[in-house]
């Protein structure tokens, strides 16, 4: 009876879900609508992030460059021969990627297997360590993506990053794919595997003495979190429309960091939630960045203030809710 | 569990009732006041808007951009007989906030124009959205040449990495005689990477000989020590090094240079003109060579002089070459509305793409067929410390 009620619920909350995109869609401008494109995707990118941070307990900053394969898998894939012609003006790209051209989704799906598989092979050495260490090897890798990509100009064109990849992305895509993660998400968690992930997290000994496989448990969660940033970087990709190495830096883990710790380690719900309210309110909260004029007085504007309130927000959280801004249980 | 899901629930609803709810409120606003104030009021406003990097890593140079702007919206603030305002939105050295500001300024300030952005990837991430949005964008200083590239919409009042390249080049085969230059560059700079290519290029053709770049060197942005690149180049015993790159890296790359007994002259680009070059590198950098925009020294035309003036009047201090290109962005827009005798974001674009000859204060400024602008650049060497003007150089 229970079971059978929860299902209905979540039924409910899908299909009002997607009418309300679909109310969206039609009545929002650009703008907005490219507000709620993000917000999608850093759903994506702060749920892939919670998995391995948040449910498994492994503290990686490694998230950018998966992104950033990600991303340029998808830039590579999908953009059209003449414009890459354009792109690599400085050192033609080499032959094999030249004249391939594939559609959105395969080339998203392989974005996400390829960052996938890198998890897989940075993972199996990586997840050895704990802890800080892991921290600072992962962050490493997000580095050394970032380098090479800026260094092999004839498949990434260096620096001078790439422009013109078809903007494919639209809200079907990137909330179709957050659905898709969260459904993933809510039953990856809910089967053994989800148990076995949270059993590491709060005790990794006792876990391992329950007869769970760390590693493999380990190596598995950081794939599945490295393929969806891989995904969510091709999604952020293909709504730009031009991407370089450069946008790859740490700052953009800190992002989804920020997003991550708002919502609360370990909830689904909550990396939903300040997803979206994190994305809404960096737009929202530009006024402060505006002069305000309170009648008596006017107060020049101070470029940066917006940051300043979202770090206040950050601290409070820390310091008064550290389980995140609505925690279950 | 209902309990629970009824307040997600209650939060989606209000996540997308803010997002709507700005919509409508605007919308209402807006006719709110075309309502109270008569039709007009909403007309008598030109909006320009300007999106730059006031925060990040890109803050220093959007700032001085933004100066520029502001000092010519003094200058000039009226245009058809209509006030012009400007709308100005930080990036945060963010190519997804810029997007995201670029997006904001066409859909909920309806500018007619946009101005920005210093860093040629954040002018790139607004290529898409001025051309979708169909209003005319003219940056300051993006020199990287992807920027105005298949966009019909997007414009620049600085000229590319291939111009200033080429001008090295020839500085280097004419005026100092050099038969073999050495190239050390910051491979994660776009323009540092396009600067030495099209300098290589060059003087590849001048010399005539395939041989004569005898060595390219790269480094990333924020290395200290440059010692190897430094050691190999002396090995190769040019005539003369190229080494583009931010003032910061350039000045310690000097210093070690020298250090090393590297006596041969050493060439940079436009990024060098900063104090801090100077300060950092101190006695070394003396008799470097870089070639620039924009000289306050020989005005290249009348503007210039105005122009000077009133900066150093409004800010007490010398005039830069990003303010200088800010300032000309804006009187671009403004000299093409005033043509276009219209408010209409493409009669602007229209108008714009057909500048030629336009008094600016960075130089003549005339835009070819991709938006870029055809115009000359200046050299400069250090002298005693300060900025000296050598010569200007026409473009061909």
């Amino acid at each position: 009876m229970k079971e059978n009620n929860r299902f209905k619920n979540s039924l409910i909350m899908l299909i009002v879900t997607i009418a309300v995109l679909f109310v969206l869609n039609r009545v929002l401008d650009d703008y907005k609508l490219r507000i709620l494109n993000l917000c999608g995707i850093y759903i994506t990118l702060g749920l892939s992030m919670n998995l391995i941070n948040g449910f498994t307990g492994l503290f990686s900053l490694g998230h950018a460059g998966f992104m950033a394969i990600g991303a340029y898998t998808v830039a590579i894939l999908t953009m059209p021969v003449h414009m890459k012609e354009m792109n690599f003006f400085m050192k033609p790209i080499v032959p094999f990627l030249a004249n391939i051209e594939w559609s959105f989704f395969p080339a998203l799906m392989m974005g996400g297997i390829l960052a996938g598989l890198f998890g897989f092979l940075i993972g199996a050495p990586v997840l050895r360590l704990t802890d800080d260490y892991l921290a600072i090897a992962t962050l490493g890798f997000a580095e050394i993506i970032r380098v090479v990509f800026t260094n092999t100009q004839s498949i990434t064109n260096g620096a001078l990053g790439l422009k013109g990849i078809p903007a494919s992305t639209n809200v079907w895509w990137s909330w179709g794919v957050a659905i898709i993660t969260v459904l993933f998400m809510v039953f990856l968690m809910e089967g053994s595997y989800g148990k076995a992930f949270n059993a590491i997290r709060e005790d990794e000994i006792a876990a391992q003495s329950m007869g769970i496989n760390l590693f493999t448990h380990k190596v598995m969660s950081f794939t599945f979190g490295s393929f969806l940033a891989g995904i969510g970087g091709g999604l952020l990709a293909a709504l730009l429309g031009t991407i370089d190495p450069n946008m790859f830096r740490i700052v953009l883990t800190f992002n989804i960091l920020l997003i991550v710790v708002l919502g609360g380690l370990g909830s689904i719900k909550g990396s939903v939630v300040s997803a979206i309210l994190v994305t809404i309110a960096m737009e929202a909260l530009r006024f402060l960045d505006e002069s305000i004029n309170l009648g008596f007085v006017e107060l020049k504007g101070i470029a940066g203030m917006r940051m300043v309130v979202f770090s206040l927000i950050l601290m409070g959280v820390v310091i008064f809710r550290r389980e995140g801004l609505l925690k279950e249980n | 569990m209902k309990r629970r899901l009824g307040l997600l629930l209650l939060v989606l609803v209000l996540a997308v009732a803010s997002l709507v709810g700005c919509g409508e409120a605007t919308e209402t606003d807006q006719a709110d006041d075309a309502g109270e104030t008569e039709e007009s009021a909403s007309d008598d406003v030109i909006k320009i808007g300007v999106f730059e990097p006031m925060t990040g890593a890109n803050a220093a140079g959007g700032e001085m951009t933004v100066e520029g702007i502001e000092l010519a919206h003094e200058t000039r603030g009226e245009v058809l007989g209509k006030k012009v305002e400007l709308v100005i939105v930080d990036n945060k050295s963010d190519k997804v906030e810029s997007a995201n500001a670029a997006s904001r300024l066409i859909e909920k300030d309806e500018v007619v124009a946009i101005i920005g952005s210093y860093g040629s990837s954040l002018a790139m991430a607004a290529g898409d959205i001025v051309k979708r949005g169909e209003v005319p964008a003219v940056g300051c200083s993006p020199t990287n040449p992807l920027v105005t590239l298949d966009n019909d919409y997007y414009f620049r009042v600085c000229f590319i990495d291939p111009f200033q390249g080429t001008v090295m080049a020839n500085y280097a085969f004419n005026e100092l005689g050099a038969k073999k230059a050495a190239i050390i560059q910051d491979v994660t700079q776009d323009y540092s990477v396009g600067l030495s290519k099209y300098f290589v290029d060059a003087f590849k053709e001048l010399t005539g000989d395939e041989d004569s770049i005898v060595e390219i060197s790269s480094y990333n942005t924020g290395d200290q020590d440059f010692t190897s690149q430094l050691t190999n180049v002396k090995g190769k015993d040019p005539d003369v090094i190229f080494a583009p790159g931010n003032y910061g890296e350039s000045a310690l790359l000097i210093k070690q240079a020298r250090d090393l007994g590297i006596e041969v002259p050493i060439l940079g680009g436009d990024t060098w003109e900063a104090p801090e070059l100077v300060e950092i590198g101190g006695e070394a950098v003396e008799g470097t060579v870089f070639s620039t925009h924009f000289t306050a020294e020989a005005p290249v035309t009348d503007v210039s002089e105005v122009f000077l003036e009133q900066y150093k009047e409004k800010f007490d201090k010398e005039a830069n070459a990003f303010a200088a290109l800010g300032y000309d962005a804006y009187m671009v827009i403004l000299d093409a509305i005033e043509r276009a005798n219209s408010t209409d974001p493409k009669d602007i674009r229209d108008k714009i793409a057909e500048t030629a000859d336009f008094m600016g204060a960075t130089g003549i400024i005339t835009l070819d067929e991709n938006g870029d602008a055809v115009k000359s650049a200046v050299i400069k060497k250090v002298v005693d410390g300060e900025f000296e003007y050598l010569t200007t150089v026409e473009p061909n």
